[in-house]
C-alpha cells in the first residue's frame, strides 16, 4: 500500500502546533540494541529521524489501534506502543522517568479516535452547560452526566493473570455511527468488520491508568476467540512442556528400578 | 520513510461512516479516472480497487483543501498546490456534499479546533475545566493556541 508521503512530510513542516518533541531511544526489535532518534509528535502521526535539524524522515508511526504500555526494565525507563498480536510493538526508553511519562501520557492522547470521542463528550457537555445556563442554575452540574439512552456500558473485567502487561479493556460502549449504505456493504470488498464496539472511557469513572486506555478496533465479542487463540498459545505450550516432563517421568518409571534381570 | 504499513492496512480494514465506489482521478496530468472503493477511517483516505482486500494507496487528510468541482464532483488539494488535485466523482448531488462534509470534520485539526472551542465555552459556562476529569488538562496539544482569543468559528458545525 502506498502511502503518500510528501502529505505527510508537508504535513509535519506547516505551522500547526507540535504535541511533543524530543530525543528517544528506539529499539531495534533484532537485535536489542537502542538508536537514539529524534521523535515528533503531531496529531496522530509520530515521525522520528535522527536528528531535529535532518531533512531526511526516517519514518513515521500512525498511532491508532495501539495501546501505551509503560515498565520498568534493569533500571532503564522503558515504555511501548503495542498494537496487538501479530502487530508490531515499537518499544523505547526515556533518558528520565518525567521524559517516560510526559511521553507516556502525550502518546495516551494522541489517537484520532480519542480526540473524536473527546470531542463527542465535550459537545454534550458543552450542550448541558448551556441549558442549565438558560434554566439560570446556580451550580451547573457537569459531572455525573447521564449517557445516551442508545449506548450502553460494558463492564469489561480486568484481563487474568495471563496478561501482565496492564493491557485491559476498559469499559465500552456502542458507537453511534450511522449505517453504512447497503450498496457499500453487500457486493463490495474490502470486508468490512461487522459493527464493532468502540471503547470509550468510563463516563463517570475516574480516567483509567496510563496503559490501560481500551485497544481501539478490539471488539471484545469478535476478538474474543482471537485472543482465545492467541494466549491459548502459552497455555499450549505449558501444557506441552508439562507434557514433556511427564514422558520423561514415564521414562524413568519404565525402567524397572530393581533391575529384575 | 518506514512507517507501519500492516497496522495502517488493518485500519483501512475499520467500519467507516463514509465509503463508496467513485469516480477517481489523479493529480497528474493525463491520469484518467478509474473507479475505486473510497473509504474515510480516521483521518486518512484510502482507495481500492473494487474487491481487492488492501487499498493502492492511503492519503493523509491534513492541510488540504477540500472543493466542490461541480455538482457531483469535489477534489482534495495537497501541498498547498491548488492545481495538483485529486478528484472524485460521485453518483448525486447529495452524497458529492456528504463526502465533502465528512473529509473536512474528520481531519485532526478540525477536531482539535472544535475541542478547543468546547473546552473554553464549558470553562466560561461552568467556571469548569471539562478536561480535568479525564486528568489531561495540561496536555499540549488540548492548549489554546498562543493565548490568543478564540474567535467564533463559522465552520464548526453541531457534531
Amino acid at each position: 500500500m502506498k502511502l503518500h508521503e510528501k502529505i505527510l512530510t508537508h504535513y509535519l513542516s506547516c505551522t500547526s502546533p507540535v504535541d511533543k518533541e524530543g530525543y528517544l531511544n528506539k529499539k531495534k526489535n533484532r537485535n536489542d540494541t537502542y538508536h537514539r532518534r529524534w521523535f515528533v509528535l503531531k496529531a496522530n502521526l509520530l515521525f522520528y529521524q535522527e536528528r531535529p535539524a535532518d531533512r531526511h524522515l526516517l519514518g513515521v508511526i500512525v498511532l491508532e489501534g495501539c495501546a501505551v504500555q509503560h515498565s520498568e526494565t534493569d533500571g532503564h525507563f522503558t515504555f511501548s506502543l503495542v498494537f496487538g498480536p501479530g502487530l508490531k510493538t515499537y518499544r523505547f526508553a526515556a533518558v528520565d522517568r518525567q521524559g517516560q511519562e510526559s511521553w507516556v501520557k502525550a502518546l495516551h492522547s494522541a489517537s484520532h479516535c480519542y480526540l473524536s470521542m473527546l470531542v463527542k463528550d465535550l459537545a454534550r457537555q458543552y450542550e448541558e452547560a448551556k441549558q442549565q445556563q438558560s434554566l439560570g442554575e446556580s451550580h451547573p452540574s457537569v459531572s455525573a452526566l447521564k449517557l445516551p439512552t442508545n449506548s450502553f456500558l460494558f463492564a469489561t473485567t480486568q484481563q487474568t493473570a495471563v496478561v501482565r502487561e496492564g493491557r485491559s479493556f476498559s469499559a465500552s460502549t456502542l458507537l453511534q455511527a450511522p449505517s453504512i449504505p447497503a450498496k457499500a456493504v453487500a457486493k463490495k470488498s474490502p470486508k468490512l468488520w461487522t459493527r464493532r464496539h468502540a471503547h470509550v472511557t468510563p463516563l463517570n469513572g475516574p480516567a483509567p491508568l496510563y496503559g490501560e486506555w481500551p485497544l481501539v478496533g478490539f471488539d471484545p465479542l469478535e476478538d474474543f476467540s482471537t485472543l482465545h487463540d492467541y494466549y491459548g498459545q502459552e497455555v499450549k505450550k505449558v501444557r506441552e512442556d508439562w507434557l514433556k516432563s511427564r514422558q520423561k517421568e514415564e521414562d524413568h518409571t519404565e525402567q524397572d528400578l530393581i533391575d529384575l534381570g | 520513510m518506514r512507517f507501519n504499513e500492516k497496522e495502517l492496512v488493518l485500519l483501512s480494514r475499520q467500519p467507516s461512516e463514509r465509503a463508496a465506489e467513485l469516480g477517481m482521478r489523479g493529480p497528474k496530468k493525463g491520469d484518467v479516472v478509474k473507479k475505486r472503493l473510497v473509504k474515510l477511517v480516521v483521518n486518512f483516505l484510502f482507495y481500492f480497487r473494487t474487491d481487492e482486500e488492501e487499498p493502492i494507496g492511503a492519503l493523509l487528510l491534513e492541510q488540504c483543501r477540500v472543493e466542490r468541482e461541480d455538482s457531483q464532483t469535489f477534489s482534495i488539494a495537497f501541498l498547498d498546490e491548488a492545481e495538483r488535485k485529486y478528484v472524485f466523482e460521485c453518483d448525486t448531488e447529495e452524497q458529492c456534499a456528504e463526502w465533502i462534509d465528512s473529509i473536512i470534520k474528520a481531519s485532526y485539526e478540525f477536531m482539535r479546533k472544535n475541542l478547543i472551542y468546547y473546552r473554553t465555552e464549558i470553562h466560561r459556562l461552568t467556571g469548569k475545566d471539562p478536561l480535568e476529569q479525564y486528568g489531561i488538562s495540561d496536555e499540549a496539544r488540548f492548549q489554546v493556541s498562543n493565548g490568543r482569543p478564540l474567535p467564533t468559528v463559522p465552520f464548526l458545525v453541531a457534531l
